[in-house]
């Protein structure tokens, strides 16, 4: 659920083996630092990576004793996989995908949100006149990952619609078929629409879209890294804490830092600028913390993910996270 | 080069020609390929043409199915001419050219199936031809399935198949092994007789022209032309024993000095 | 004969592949959220069945389309190219230039212009079909005996009549070769077209979401679907040169001719 320029998927599950690219940081560790590999989310870099690179550039991680690296997917769901596989010592997730792993049994635990709101929801080209109440018999995009299918129930909720009422369009582009009209809605966060398809967009987002208040990203590890390297996944943590601070105090230094790390990354300066921005807001929750993460807001979404079915029952909230790692 | 004449060219009785040329020539671009050169075969002969390599027997035949245009003179068949027009003459090479996909009842039948489809007819006839010559078992089979020499014998039965009076074989031999080749051309001798048609025969073998024809035609080094027309006085039907008669003997010498000759012996 | 050797040799190669995919999965303790076993993945498509079938018989009709499209056009253009020179110095460039664009990368734009429908992946699987389909015909055709050629000539045959009796005939060989990639790439192309955008489900899409859902059985399962779709398709190309080329196996016709 990102915006993507330009977005290729190699064919589903098959490249269950990972195919890695390892960007090495640029400043030259010495041999005493604890290597980490850190795990993206998707398969290309965008802006949600501000604070990994940031880390990486004004040493947080070299201070914490850490030398990491980061390493893309070759799919969404892989990333996943690489923790339990462990070609990966931590990576980014989305929430449901770290549910459904937890079905699977994969065995991984969430360490810290990412984000603390919900900024998820359905967006429509700028001076339309759609909106939830004209959502019957539209065209919405999905990119068929576990978050959309876990939100998208509770659009159509809200809107007093069925799953057969709108047509889902899934996809490897959204903002290309909205502006082309060939797709009514868009399905994303704000962070990543409202700067991809530029304006003011028509927005039905959190609250407005009928979904339940919880983070879209977290931090997760494999669960024996955890019990065996926990000091390492605490530096960690401590590095990212510094970063993001870091980051939100220098919004402009800290997306050069992303230009320049990933020229080819398909994104303009000004999209990172904006998109940056936008996230900014997220990080930190209504007492000014970051990562911490609620028992409510893991039992919440398990609960959401089995009334649409997407897993049977929800486990007890310890089953998927920890908060023992933040700083 | 003059025309060498011996004391065994005989002038024989004058039959009506079925393919008479006068003063055929081929000329590539600026490359003279054959000389200005005439003959007639009479019908129901059997003549052959000998010469070295590249001499442009190949691009008299050619001419002579219509396949090349001559640069200069005429090509008549049966009085008519047919200079660059294909379908008058029958014509076989020393490839067999058999079509793999097809059996060999197919194959005989090819002629009528390239230019305007098989009849029951045609293959009623094919099969009593192919009966007749000893290949009356083959007939389902694919060509993949049968000797050298049989593929010939059914080259040769798709050539007799076109009706045409005149029957072009370009080394058709050439490739089979000696036995075979003795068989075959035996064998040739035996549908040539009971056929009734006229050969005009390219061979570079002179024991299998002699042994074959009533007349050898022999042609000279690039610009091909006709050195040497000579008549085979040899009684039909031919024997093996005839092989090292004084007469085949003769005829031998005559023509191998003057092939040799040709090649600057 | 040959045929049932052919089809225990399949049998043999199937057993294979299950045995060591089986065997990677045993000796190697591969987790089941990583890659499953045989008869999971096998277990996976009966559960799923009702989802898949029609999803299957979407993609059938995207190859059948796309496959049938690819192959006519893919021999009219090896034909016409082979025909008229002056035309193959033109177009070769061209279909050249058509392969050297990456399907993957053509198939998002070409969605935008087709929309959402059974169109695109039509043009996908046509796209990927005719060129080898072209190049084998062109193949076939360039290396038909000249002397057969002549001799058509020597018999005063036309060039329809030449075509039809010797050239067609003898390309065969190379042109189901060419059908022969063609399909086994098809259904490659359809999933493709699939993945770039669908409405409602497809097969590619049904995957994606068990993917995210981790379900490695059921990735390897449709794995297994499509896998099977692209060797029915190569299986039929492979029938009808079985039941149409009857002299590279046999060495006797079943008929001497037509009428006799």
């Amino acid at each position: 659920m990102k915006h993507r320029f330009v977005r290729f998927i190699a064919a589903g599950g098959m490249a269950l083996v990972a195919t890695v690219t390892a960007i090495a940081p640029s400043a030259s560790a010495s041999s005493s630092l604890t290597k980490v590999r850190f795990a993206y989310d998707f398969p290309w870099p965008d802006m949600e990576l501000i604070p990994v690179i940031v880390a990486q550039k004004e040493g947080f991680f070299k201070d914490h004793g850490l030398k990491v690296s980061i390493v893309f997917p070759p799919t969404t769901s892989t990333t996943v996989q690489m923790l339990a596989t462990k070609d990966t010592e931590v990576a980014m997730l989305s929430t449901s995908d770290l549910v459904v792993a937890v079905k699977a049994k994969v065995p991984v635990v969430s360490i810290a949100n990412y984000s603390m709101k919900n900024n998820w929801g359905l967006f429509a080209m700028p001076g339309s006149k759609l909106s939830l109440a004209t959502l019957k018999g539209k065209k919405v995009f999905s990119w068929g990952d576990t978050w959309t299918t876990a939100m998208l129930p509770f659009v159509l909720k809200k809107a007093g619609l069925t799953a057969k009422d709108i047509t889902v369009v899934n996809g490897e582009a959204d903002t290309p078929l909205l502006k082309s009209g060939k797709v009514d809605f868009v399905t994303n966060t704000t962070n990543y629409a409202i700067p991809g398809i530029g304006g003011k967009p028509v927005q039905i987002v959190g609250k407005a879209a009928g979904v339940p208040a919880v983070p879209v990203w977290v931090y997760a590890t494999g669960s024996s890294y955890a019990k065996k390297h926990g000091k390492t996944v605490s530096a960690f943590m401590a590095a990212m804490k510094d970063a993001t601070q870091w980051s939100i105090d220098n919004q402009g230094k800290a997306v050069r830092y992303f230009d320049k790390a990933f020229p080819q990354s398909g994104y303009t300066h000004v999209y990172n600028v904006q998109a940056w921005k936008l996230t900014v807001p997220l990080l930190k929750n209504k007492s000014g913390d970051f990562f911490v993460q609620t028992k409510t807001q893991w039992s919440t979404l398990a609960q959401a993910m089995v009334d649409v079915k997407q897993i049977d029952k929800a486990e007890k909230p310890s089953a998927y996270f920890t908060n023992k790692f933040l700083p | 080069m003059r025309l060498v004449s011996l004391s065994l060219y005989i002038e024989r009785v004058e039959l009506s020609p079925v393919l008479t040329l006068s003063n055929t020539e081929k000329t590539f671009g600026a490359l003279p390929v054959v000389a200005p050169t005439s003959f007639s075969v009479e019908r129901g002969s059997f003549v052959s043409i000998v010469g070295p390599s590249g001499c442009g027997k190949s691009t008299l035949f050619n001419m002579i199915a219509g396949l090349e245009s001559p640069s200069g003179g005429s090509i008549e068949l049966n009085g008519g001419d047919i200079s660059g027009r294909t379908g008058h003459v029958g014509y076989m090479l020393q490839k067999d050219l058999l079509a793999p996909w097809r059996s060999v009842l197919g194959n005989i039948t090819m002629g009528a199936h390239l230019t305007r489809g098989v009849t029951r007819e045609d293959e009623e006839r094919g099969a009593a031809l192919a009966r007749q010559y000893g290949l009356g078992e083959f007939l389902a089979h694919y060509p993949n399935a049968l000797s050298g020499g049989m593929r010939q014998r059914v080259a040769l039965m798709r050539t007799l198949m076109t009706d045409h009076e005149l029957l072009l074989l370009d080394e058709p031999f050439g490739a089979l092994d000696a036995q075979t080749r003795f068989e075959m051309q035996r064998w040739l001798l035996d549908v040539w007789h009971s056929t009734q048609r006229t050969v005009l025969f390219v061979t570079h073998d002179v024991d299998e022209a002699i042994f074959l024809s009533d007349r050898i035609l022999v042609m000279s080094e690039r610009p091909g032309r006709i050195v040497l027309d000579l008549t085979i006085d040899l009684p039909r039907p031919r024997r093996t024993a005839m092989l090292t008669d004084a007469a085949f003997m003769g005829a031998k010498r005559a023509i191998l000095s003057l092939l040799h000759h040709e090649l600057g012996e | 004969m040959r045929f049932r050797r052919n089809l225990l040799g399949s049998f043999l190669s199937f057993v294979v592949v299950v045995g060591v995919w089986q065997a990677i999965i045993t000796f190697g303790h591969v987790a089941p959220y990583v890659a499953p076993t045989p008869l999971d993945a096998w277990r996976s498509i009966v559960e799923n069945w009702s989802h898949l079938w029609p999803l299957t018989l979407t993609t059938v009709k995207e190859t059948v389309f796309g496959f049938g499209a690819g192959a006519a056009l893919g021999m009219g253009l090896g034909v016409l190219l082979s025909k008229r020179r002056f035309v193959q110095r033109v177009i070769y460039p061209i279909l050249i230039l058509s392969q050297a664009i990456p399907i993957i990368a053509l198939a998002p734009p070409l969605v935008l212009v087709l929309g959402f429908g059974l169109t695109p992946k039509i043009v996908i699987v046509a796209w990927i079909v005719f060129f080898p389909v072209t190049v084998s015909v062109l193949d076939g055709l360039a290396n038909v005996d000249r002397d057969l050629l002549m001799l058509a000539r020597a018999y005063g045959a036309s060039p329809w009549r030449t075509f039809l009796a010797i050239e067609v005939p003898s390309a065969s060989s190379s042109l189901f070769s060419g059908l022969k990639i063609g399909a086994t790439y098809a259904v490659t192309g359809a999933i493709i077209g699939e993945l770039a955008a669908s409405s409602g489900s497809s097969l590619a899409m049904f995957q994606h979401a068990q993917s995210a859902q981790l379900d490695a059985a059921g990735v390897y399962g449709t794995t297994l679907i499509m896998t099977a779709v692209g060797m029915g398709w190569f299986g039929l190309v492979a029938l009808v040169e079985f039941f149409t080329t009857p002299w590279k196996r046999r060495s006797i016709a079943r008929r001497a001719g037509r009428h006799i």
